[in-house]
This record gives structure tokens, sequence and C-alpha cells, in this order.
């Protein structure tokens, strides 16, 4: 038991995505108000994206750009940039998803004058 | 130049999607010429493409010349080009029915409406031929997003499918990228032939195991496999009619197809994580799927929501066809896959014709029309058989294939519930009938008007490949077992 504390306290990074993504998905599950809803996704995209960075950080690398093109290339003293690359990109994803997702809340604002989830299902009945 | 036919394939639909706002500023009514215009091209594109992979093998394409593991490659071998075939023809048939139902209060908007079209098209075109982990998470995300606004084009109680859709989904591909980041923190790789030689040897990690489950889910809600398959009869039902066929008959088919790559081409397919065999849990969800959707089906009313539900369980059908671990239960879950596809744009094509022609939406207002509509009804019935399974439908020998597979595998528990969907797809289409075919005594007065011509070209052409796919399956299923096989089936 108190070896997995320990175990868990010497990687805080997967901790903090633990603690991010569970706490959006409870945002998700419990809240009524639809904009609250998007806002536990979007920390559920982030906790994710957060957890691709920290598994890339390389300690004392420098920027992915070959110093010398005459000495041999020393792969470890580069960072990796493919998992950044992909952080861009999902990052880019989750911003359209988000915008989809507030428009569409816009629209159903205008249509049932309400963002609460009961409401609006109270009204559809 | 042949080898370049896959890139050709996916730009087609991407630049006409992006050059459409700017070419339709003025003229509207283009919007609708240029895309069956581009959806024409892109099946004559694939039936070229599928012709130059039988002839001449697979084609991996590797963008801007970089190479496997460092660039980003596409593979359109045998499996991903009859899949391609299948989605631009059905796209075709789509956007010919969207021209006479697409909404009509969309004004200016009509051009976005037809470049989220070709957008979904496109990024549809991309899952079938991805390579590449993540390639395929993009892809899956431009497909997602393209549906959720074209669901929420209909408004009203739409926009609220489209939202709890939208939850759903995105909660899905965060699930899949999250497993994508544990594999690539293991193995330092995202292509999917990189991956599969490094991948065996690592099965006993943890994190192997644990990002493996989160694709699967993720892909799980994607496709709407039970119980992850809430959002799809709300979001199908409510989504506009021209859209429905397209969204349902594609969009979940091709998230199985990603899911069918990872199983067989990704993982090896025999293997076993402590001690499971990975195919043995596929066909048990694929079995709760066949069984509970059909069930769920007995009881709806609304038309498209019926449909909807027979589209949950006919997934649950394919997977339990693709995981039997032999040769005749892949190729006849992939040839029913292809069946389906045809049978549920079929489907949402009839639901759409008799909303928009006769303003029916349950099955009790069918039976007011039945005998004025004779397409209706034509139709219903060939799919109907089709649904059920009988000869000569293409249906009927998907599922026997599958149920071949199953008994060659020994694997009594699939053919049951195969049957048992069988039955329970029979009863629900004896409802229909009974409504259809019953004396009733209150006649409905239905708009007599002419179907249009793109209502009657729809239902016929649907009609006609289900039979026709039944009637050239021996030909079909043999083409799959010859050049869509996973390596080492």
């Amino acid at each position: 038991m108190v070896d997995a504390l320990l175990a868990i306290l010497q990687r805080p990074n997967f901790l903090t995505f633990v603690i991010i993504f569970l706490w959006g998905f409870y945002i998700m599950v419990t809240r009524y108000n639809l904009v609250k809803k998007l806002i536990g996704m979007y920390l559920v995209q982030t906790s994710v994206i957060f957890f691709l960075v920290s598994i890339s950080v390389k300690k004392g690398a420098t920027v992915p750009v070959l110093l010398s093109t005459s000495a041999p290339v020393q792969a470890a003293i580069y960072a990796n940039p493919l998992p950044h690359v992909l952080t861009l990109t999902a990052i880019v994803v989750g911003v359209a998803t988000t915008g989809v997702g507030l428009a569409l809340c816009g629209a159903i604002y205008r249509k049932y004058g309400s963002l609460d989830e009961e409401e609006i299902l109270e009204k559809l009945e | 130049m042949s080898h370049q036919l896959p890139a050709i394939l996916f730009l087609l639909p991407l630049f006409a999607a992006i050059s459409m706002p700017v070419v339709c500023l003025k003229h509207r009514h283009w919007s609708y010429r240029i895309s069956v215009a581009t959806l024409a091209a892109m099946v004559l594109v694939s039936i070229l493409n599928l012709h130059n992979v039988i002839h001449h093998g697979e084609i991996r394409y590797a963008f801007s010349g970089w190479t496997v593991p460092l660039g980003i490659e596409w593979v359109a071998d045998g499996l991903a080009s009859v899949i391609l075939v299948l989605l631009s023809v059905l796209g075709l048939l789509g956007l010919v029915f969207t021209g006479s139902t697409s909404p009509k209060d969309l004004g200016g908007r009509i051009v976005h409406y037809y470049t989220l079209i070709l957008l979904l098209v496109s990024a549809l075109t991309g899952i079938a031929f991805a390579g590449d982990l993540f390639n395929l998470f993009v892809f899956l995300e431009v497909a997602a997003i393209s549906s959720y606004a074209l669901i929420g084009v209909a408004g009203g109680r739409a926009l609220f499918a489209a939202f709890r859709y939208l939850i759903l989904g995105t909660l899905g591909a965060s699930l899949y990228l999250l497993g994508v980041s544990y594999l690539y923190a293991v193995t330092g790789t995202l292509n999917m032939s990189d991956m599969v030689d490094k991948l065996p040897f690592l099965l006993s990690s943890k994190a192997v195991v644990g990002g493996l489950i989160f694709m699967f889910i993720g892909l799980a809600i994607k496709m709407a496999l039970v119980p992850f398959h809430s959002w799809l009869p709300e979001a199908y039902t409510y989504a506009p009619e021209s859209i429905s066929p397209i969204l349902s008959s594609l969009v979940t088919k091709v998230a199985l197809l990603a899911w069918i790559r990872i199983i067989y081409w990704v993982l090896n397919a025999s293997i076993a994580i402590n001690d499971i065999p990975i195919l043995l849990l596929v066909s048990v969800l694929g079995t709760l799927a066949a069984v509970i959707g059909a069930s769920l089906a007995l009881a709806q009313r609304d038309l498209k929501m019926l449909f909807a539900y027979g589209g949950i369980s006919h997934i649950g059908i394919i997977i339990i066809g693709i995981s039997q671990g032999n040769q005749t239960g892949f190729s006849g879950g992939v040839f029913y896959l292809l069946n389906d596809a045809v049978m549920q744009a079929g489907l949402f094509f009839l639901a759409g014709v008799a909303f928009c022609q006769y303003g029916v939406r349950t099955i009790d207002d069918l039976g007011r029309v039945g005998k004025q509509a004779p397409w209706l009804t034509g139709a219903l019935i060939v799919m109907a058989l089709g649904m059920i399974g009988l000869p000569p439908t293409g249906g009927f020998f998907g599922k026997w294939y599958i149920i071949l597979g199953a008994l060659e595998a020994g694997n009594y528990v699939s053919v049951a519930a195969v049957l048992l969907s069988t039955l329970l797809t029979l009863a629900y289409f004896v409802k229909v009938f009974e409504c259809i075919f019953r004396q009733s005594s209150t006649q409905f007065d239905a708009p007599s008007g002419e179907i249009p011509f793109s209502f009657k070209l729809t239902l016929g052409v649907t009609s006609a490949a289900i039979i026709v796919l039944g009637l050239s399956s021996g030909s079909i299923v043999q083409l799959l077992l010859d050049h869509a096989l996973p390596p080492g089936l």
C-alpha cells in the first residue's frame, strides 16, 4: 500500500492527468447545464494533451535542429518533436469540437430559451 | 500515375469542399452540381483504384516521400479499396437524394451544407486508407465534427441530439487518443506496420493492455456498439431526412473498419492477453450487440428509430463474423458490412421518402398509405428480405458465411446469436407489414403527387443492389478471400 502510494507520488504528472481527466468526466456526467458539460469535455481533452506532453519531456535536451552538419547526429541531445506536433494537432481538433459545441449550445438557447438539460427535456416532451 | 490514386481519391472531395465557399459565392445553385460531379469522379477513380489493387497488389503511399517509420503512410489494400467503392457509390446516391430533400430554409448556407458533406466523405476516405494511428484519430474527428454540424442543420430536437452525440463522440475520441499515446509511449512509433513487429513482445506491459482497452472503448463509442450506442438512435432519427442515409450507412461502418484494422493489422489477432484470446472478447461484444440491438428495435414505432436500432444489431453481426478468426468468417463479416451499408442507406432513403412525400413518420401511419405508394412498399419488401436475410438477397449470403465461419471455429454461441437476431429482425418487420397490409378503416389522404425521379432512383438502385449483391455473392466473397484478408489469417 505504502509502496504503491510512493510509486504514484514519484510520477506527479500521471497523478495530475488522472485528476484532471476524472474531474472533467465528473462534470460531464453530473452537471445539467450544457455549457458546463462542454467545459467538462474540454477538461477531458486537455488532460489527454497534458499526458502526451508530459511523457515526452526530456531533461537537458535542446530543440530538434541539427547543431552541426559535420558531426555525427546524437539523438540523445535533441527533444523528440513528434509528441509536440501531435499535441498541436490534438489542440486544433479540440478547439474545433468546442466551437461546434458552443454553436449548438447557442442554437439550443435561441430555440428553447434555456441551457438546462432538464428544462429542455421537459419542453421536448 | 496509378500509385497516386489513393491520394487523388482523398484530394478530390477535400479540394472541392475547400474551394466551394469561394466558387459558389455568387452562384449558390452550383454547389449541388459540383458535389455530384465530385462524387461521380470519385466513383470512377475508386473503381480504377480497386482494379489497380487487384491486378498489381496493394499500394503503400508515403506522403511527400517520407518513408516509414518517419513519415505518414497510407495503405490502399484490397479491403480499403472495396470499402472506398462502397463509400463513393453510397455517397453519390446520398447526394442525389439530398438534391430534392435538403432543408428548404437554408438559403445561402446551402453552400456550407454541401461543403460539410464533401468534408465528411473526404474524412471517411482518410479513415479507410490511414496506415497510421494518429492519422486515424484526426480523420475520425474531422468526420465526427462534420456529422455533428450536419445533424444540427435540422434544428429543433436535432440540436439536442447533436449535442449529446458531440459530448459522447468527443469522449470517445479522447479515449482513443489516450490509448494511442500509451502505445506511442511504449513502442515509440505510430505506424501500424511498424507497430505490429514491436507489440507481440510487449503484451505483458500494463501500458499496452490499458492503451488497447482505451482505444477499443473510444472506437466502440464511434461505431455505436452496445452498450455505447445511446447517442445513435436520437441523432439519426432527428437528423435531416437528406443526411441520415449518408451517416447511417457510412460513419459507423468506417469506424468499424478502423477497429478491424487495429485488431488484425496492428495486433496479431490470434494473441491472448493474460490467457484470454482477444477474439473471444470481441465476439462476446458482437453477440451482445446483435441480440440487444434487435430486441430494442422491437419496441420502436418510429420508422427511423426502428431502422437505427436495426443498424445497431447489424454492427454486432458484422463483429461476430470478423471475430471468428478464420477466413470464412472474416470474408463473410466484410461482405455483410457491404450489404449492411447498402441496406441502411436504402432504409433511411425509404424513411426520407415516406416523410417528404407522404408525411409518414411512424409505422402506424405507414399502414394508411401502403397501397397508394407502390415504390415505397416495393422497396420496403426488398429491404426487409435483406435485413431478415432471406435468399436471394445479400443479407442471406453474408449471414450464411458468418455462420459457416462460426461453425468452423466451433463457436456455437455466435451461431445462436446470429439466428436469434435474425428471428428478432423477422419479428419487427412482421410488425411493420402487419401495419401495412391490415385493412385500415381510416384512409389517409396522402398528397398524391408524382414521386420525384431522385426518390425512384435511390430506392430502385439500393433495392437492386441488395439483390445483385446476393446473386454475385460468390464472386465478391472470392475477391475478398483473394485480396482483402489480413496477413496471417
